[in-house]
């Protein structure tokens, strides 16, 4: 427990983050998850500015995820604190720690993950269809048609893609595969969900192999 | 009756409840003025006095145009001292971009460019509100620019990839930051292909939360060494440094800044359709204004200057009506992982304190956004109010749209409201603008699409980097 609030505290983001508190609660008044959970930014910041180690880890069972990350409370905030982002490193700790909680709560998030880790775009037109939101409606696009056509009939080409928000050359796909290696983001998905992280992997491999085919061609084009 | 002139407070003893200030005297029963102690003292400043010092208050506090330079830093500085040191190199924003100058919320000068200008599109945007890119891209061809020279839109570039950091914790700090440099980057390299000086295009950004992460990130990166240092490693893994250095843009431009300083441009060059019966409400995104604050544009002309001019000042412009409501600073209800996974708190959100209110209050004809969560979320969530008697409807679309529909352009062809759900039909109608015929036209269209026959803004393999 006590490893977990060092290691809140011991992030370089810390004292950007935490100045002090008046305790005077604007950034509740304003926060909206405040108005749907039991979650309060003043909360918050009280318990890591008053240092109660167990109720900061009881906070990162579930009232950290239910923050919505509008960084209102940061705006208001007349000490320069922002309880949001306070919020965004006892996330990253409570993966470090792989607590259950962010496995709970992160696993409906899996396939924008996955989106985005392998894609570098997280939203895709083909994610936004009714099967998977059908409390959108009945008629989230006003013209029927095959997805695939609809998107040839945006006059840009880069957006005429469905399973990407745009086409994202091989090249630009493999440098990021080369940061989240680099920045352990692929770590922090391993010890979330072992099972996409597998997913990913191979993904990435592949792609990978397409990319030096792709380098070997060009070559082969240059040579001749 | 009473005097409400600045500075008449307690003139007289007459009236004067407990715990006022008697004149000359300080008060007697300890409680000081309103509750503040006795040893507050009256300033005693003629009425002149007064009503000059309130006055001064009013320009320059309520405005927010004080001076902070002495409390709050401003990371241009910063960044200016590191590329003295030779640690940085920072893409400039030259006269070839015909810049703008406009005062942010500190009162502090900011340059948009108006020109060469490299697209770095939303993956939320690009996926779900297509036309947002596309009228934006359109309004510029409008001004004759020439894509290849005056704009760029690659695919080389990712997403800034903040969603994740935001909804999951996934990612972090360093690959944000080198998510950011390697974009960047890119945007300043990307004239090369095409003949042009380094640098020659500077990145405009269309989503609201790259704009803020960006920013945030950005003063990470001029306040620690250390996070320079590592991602100095992964830059130069990748080949993206210039001469050994990190690139960084000296500002960092949202689309809706870009709009902003071009409304005026847009109104008297472009427009052809009057909007002064559309009546308009604004919803500023979160990201735009609430992370690093100190960088959004704030104009006194715009709504006093008490709220960020942008969005505003477009309709203002264009001569739609503005209409005010009481939760203009409520967040859409986006929440990143909530609008997945928690739709529950973003549709209950959305509706009751956004849709609900401008339906209300505003009878708004549309509500104007700036970016794409919150185009997605107050767009997408009204169907299902319904079943919660939360029968109110209103359509969502970025200004970029409106301003693009107000010139003229086809509402699906161009502005892609086919993609919308909510009721855009009743507003291009009350605009003269004839939906049903539009949707022929576009069904037409798309036969068209099916045989290959497609339309572009611009010759599509600059986009595969190709020349112009």
């Amino acid at each position: 427990m006590q490893q977990i609030f060092d290691d809140i505290r011991g992030d370089f983001r810390y004292d950007h983050e935490l100045n002090g508190c008046l305790n005077c609660g604007i950034c509740t008044a304003t926060c909206p998850s405040a108005q749907f959970y039991d979650y309060s930014p003043r909360e918050i910041v009280q318990l890591l500015w008053t240092e109660n180690v167990e109720q900061i880890y009881d906070a990162m069972q579930e009232k950290i995820w239910a923050c919505a990350q509008c960084m209102t409370c940061a705006a208001r905030c007349p000490f320069k604190n922002s309880p949001g982002g306070l919020v965004a490193i006892m996330r990253e700790v409570a993966i470090k720690h792989e607590m259950q909680s962010a496995k709970d709560v992160l696993r409906p998030f899996g396939r924008v993950m996955l989106k985005l880790i392998t894609t570098g775009n997280q939203l895709s037109p083909d994610m936004i269809q009714p099967d998977h939101f059908p409390d959108w409606g009945p008629n989230i696009q006003k013209v029927e048609g095959d997805l695939r056509i609809l998107r040839k009939a945006i006059p840009v080409k880069t957006l005429q893609t469905v399973e990407t928000a745009w086409e994202v050359s091989l090249k630009t796909s493999v440098e990021m595969y080369t940061i989240w290696e680099m920045t352990g983001v692929l770590k922090s998905l391993e010890l979330m969900d072992e099972n996409l992280f597998d997913v990913i992997e191979d993904f990435i491999d592949e792609k990978r192999e397409d990319y030096e085919e792709w380098l070997e061609e060009q070559e082969e084009d240059d040579g001749a | 009756m009473s005097d409400h002139t600045p500075g008449n407070h307690n003139q007289t003893a007459q009236g004067a409840g407990p715990g006022t200030m008697k004149p000359g005297f300080h008060n007697t029963d300890g409680q000081g003025i309103a509750g503040h102690g006795s040893f507050f003292q009256a300033t005693d400043l003629a009425r002149e006095d007064a009503i000059k010092a309130t006055d001064w208050v009013r320009k320059h506090v309520d405005r927010r145009t004080i001076d902070l330079g002495d409390r709050m830093d401003d990371a241009r500085e910063h960044m200016y001292e590191l590329e003295k040191d030779g640690q940085i190199i920072i893409h400039r924003i030259g006269e070839q971009h015909e810049p703008v100058t406009v005062k942010t919320l500190f009162g502090w000068d900011k340059q948009i460019p108006t020109k060469q200008l490299w697209h770095h599109k939303s993956c939320g945007q690009c996926g779900n509100i297509p036309g947002y890119p596309t009228s934006l891209l359109w309004l510029m061809n409008g001004f004759g620019f020439v894509p290849g020279k005056d704009y760029l839109d690659e695919t080389d570039q990712t997403s800034c990839t903040a969603w994740n950091y935001h909804g999951s914790g996934i990612g972090n700090v360093e690959s944000l930051a080198a998510v950011f440099l390697r974009n960047f980057h890119q945007a300043y390299v990307s004239g090369k292909q095409h003949g042009h000086e380094l640098g020659h295009f500077f990145p405009l950004v269309h989503c609201g939360t790259s704009f803020g992460n960006y920013k945030e990130i950005r003063k990470y990166l001029i306040e620690s060494a250390e996070l320079r240092e590592k991602v100095t490693k992964i830059l130069g893994k990748l080949g993206r440094l210039v001469d050994g250095k990190l690139v960084i843009p000296e500002e960092i431009i949202h689309y809706s800044e870009w709009v902003h300083v071009m409304r005026n441009r847009i109104a008297s060059e472009l427009q052809t359709i009057d909007v002064s019966n559309i009546r308009t409400t604004a919803h500023v995104a979160c990201h735009y204004y609430k992370m690093v604050h100190e960088d959004a544009i704030y104009d006194p002309d715009v709504l006093g200057g008490n709220r960020t001019a942008i969005i505003t000042s477009t309709a203002k412009a264009l001569g739609a009506q503005v209409i005010d409501y009481s939760t203009w600073y409520d967040c859409c209800g986006f929440g990143f992982r909530h609008i997945i996974s928690e739709r529950e708190f973003t549709r209950s959100f959305t509706m009751d304190r956004k849709i609900r209110v401008v339906r209300e209050e505003a009878n708004a004809d549309v509500l104007l956004t700036n970016d794409t969560g919150c185009v997605t979320t107050m767009d997408k969530n009204q169907w299902i109010g319904k079943a919660h008697e939360q029968n109110f409807q209103v359509p969502i679309m970025a200004e970029v749209q409106f301003a693009a529909l107000a010139c003229g352009a086809d509402p699906l062809k161009i502005v892609q409201l086919q993609w919308h759900a909510s009721p855009c039909e009743d507003l291009v109608e009350k605009m003269g603008i004839s939906w049903s015929e539009a949707k022929k036209h576009f069904q037409a269209y798309l036969k068209e699409v099916e045989a290959g026959n497609i339309e572009y803004l611009y010759n599509p393999e600059l986009a595969y980097g190709g020349k112009v």
